[in-house]
Formats: C-alpha cells, sequence, structure tokens
C-alpha cells in the first residue's frame, strides 16, 4: 500500500471517528473533535500536500494550527 | 528549514496560509460572538444536518485522493492517469457542491435564512465561500486536466487540498461544538 492509500485510509478513519465522537458533547467531547480536526490537517498537510518531506515545515504549519484550535476550544469554555 | 524545501510554487503556499487565516479569522468572529448568545447559537446549530456533512467530508477527502494520485501520475509523465484522477477530482467536488444545494435547499424549507440568527449568519458566509472555492477547484482541476502537465498538476492538486484542509477545520466550530 502507498503513502497515498495510507494517508486516505487514515483520514476515512479520522472521519468515522468524528461522526462516532460527535454525540459525546460538552468540552471533553468538543477537545476530541478539535484534536481530530488538528489529525485530519496534518494528514492532509504531510500526506497531500507533502509537507512531511519538507524539514521543519510540518511543525512550523501545526503549530499555530493547534494553538488556534485550542483557541476556538477555550473561547468555548467561557 | 528552508523555503527552498517547501514542495511547489511558494505562491501557491502564500495563497494556502491567506486562505487559513481568512477562514480563521471567520470561525474566530463567530465563536466570539457565540460567547453573547451561547443558548441560541446551539439552538440554531441543532437545526443543521450534520449527516450531510459528514457526507461531504467523506466525498473532499476522496477527491483529495484523487488530486494526490493525479499529480504523482502528472510527475511521472503519466498524462492520461494524471487527467483520468484529475477529472474524477472534479466529479468529487461536483458532488460535493450538489449534496451542499441539497443542504441549502433543505435549510431554506426549515425557515434557516442568513438573516435568521448571527450563528446562521456565519454559517451561510462560511460555507457559502468555502463552496465558492469549490468552484474554482472544480474549473482549475478540468483546466489542468486538459494538459496534465507535472507543475500544473502540482498547482492544481495543492489548490484542491486547500480546499480540503479548510473544510476539515470549519466543520467543527459550525457543524459540531455546541
Amino acid at each position: 500500500m502507498d503513502g497515498l492509500t495510507k494517508t486516505w485510509l487514515w483520514l476515512m478513519g479520522l472521519v468515522v471517528a468524528t461522526v462516532a465522537l460527535s454525540q459525546i458533547g460538552g468540552p471533553v467531547g468538543a477537545a476530541l473533535l478539535l484534536v481530530l480536526a488538528a489529525l485530519k490537517s496534518r494528514a492532509i498537510l504531510g500526506g497531500f500536500l507533502h509537507l512531511s518531506a519538507a524539514p521543519g515545515w510540518l511543525s512550523a504549519v501545526m503549530l499555530p494550527l493547534s494553538i488556534w484550535l485550542a483557541m476556538i476550544w477555550g473561547l468555548g469554555l467561557l | 528549514m528552508r523555503i527552498d524545501d517547501l514542495p511547489g510554487e511558494l505562491l501557491m503556499w502564500v495563497l494556502i496560509v491567506s486562505e487559513l487565516l481568512i477562514f480563521a479569522a471567520g470561525i474566530t468572529v463567530m465563536s466570539t460572538l457565540r460567547l453573547r448568545d451561547p443558548t441560541g447559537f446551539a439552538a440554531a446549530q441543532a437545526l443543521l444536518d450534520g449527516r450531510l456533512a459528514a457526507a461531504n467530508t467523506v466525498i473532499l477527502v476522496t477527491s483529495g485522493f484523487a488530486a494526490a494520485r493525479a499529480e504523482r501520475a502528472a510527475a511521472q509523465g503519466q498524462r492520461r492517469q494524471a487527467r483520468i484522477a484529475l477529472i474524477l477530482a472534479a466529479l468529487g467536488g461536483a458532488g460535493f457542491l450538489a449534496l451542499k444545494a441539497v443542504e441549502y435547499i433543505g435549510d431554506a424549507a426549515r425557515g434557516i435564512t442568513m438573516e435568521g440568527s448571527p450563528f446562521f449568519t456565519f454559517y451561510y458566509l462560511l460555507t457559502g465561500f468555502h463552496a465558492a472555492h469549490v468552484i474554482a477547484g472544480v474549473v482549475v482541476l478540468l483546466l489542468v486536466a486538459w494538459r496534465a502537465r507535472a507543475d500544473a498538476g502540482q498547482a492544481g492538486a495543492m489548490f484542491w487540498h486547500m480546499v480540503d484542509l479548510v473544510w476539515v477545520l470549519i466543520l467543527p466550530p459550525i457543524y459540531l461544538l455546541g
């Protein structure tokens, strides 16, 4: 199985997990859904946009993205 | 970490980051407005059909997979395979738009309008702006399929992955986080 197929299957698994966890609700459920969104973003950036082959760039993009997602989660707590 | 390490054209990365910032700003403003009326936002959000959004995620991610395969085929000089994969990716985009249209028609039938609540204003603005990018992406993919050259194939696929990326990021705040 090649890398692109693995990325696609991983993304499909994350979509299924998102549907399953969408029923939980509350701060924990929201945090899990945003973690899944971060993982999907990482898969697209690293696997499809090839940032995993560019040293340092995947982390450089994922860091601000993760901080932003954490901020959205934090706003939901207020 | 060097600029030269970035795959594809630097201009495409400027575009991707710019688009991410625009959508992130919209979601941030929406999430901030939610603080003023959390009950109203939750009630409005409950009227949306998350099943269609989930189905559209599957369609868009699979379409992105086709675009990624097209990029690789074009890079290897396999123009026919690249063309087929690009057309499949564009068909995925068309499927996404068709399902989005069904969703909007259902929303309208339930009386969901842009003026109905601040949440719906952002719902239509953000998903509508994203749908406009999908339309642009479908056109780009079909144009790139015409010649299926390596550089154009990569640029077209990068644009399509950006559309995919934006969708997975705006989906939870709009549809799921009550």
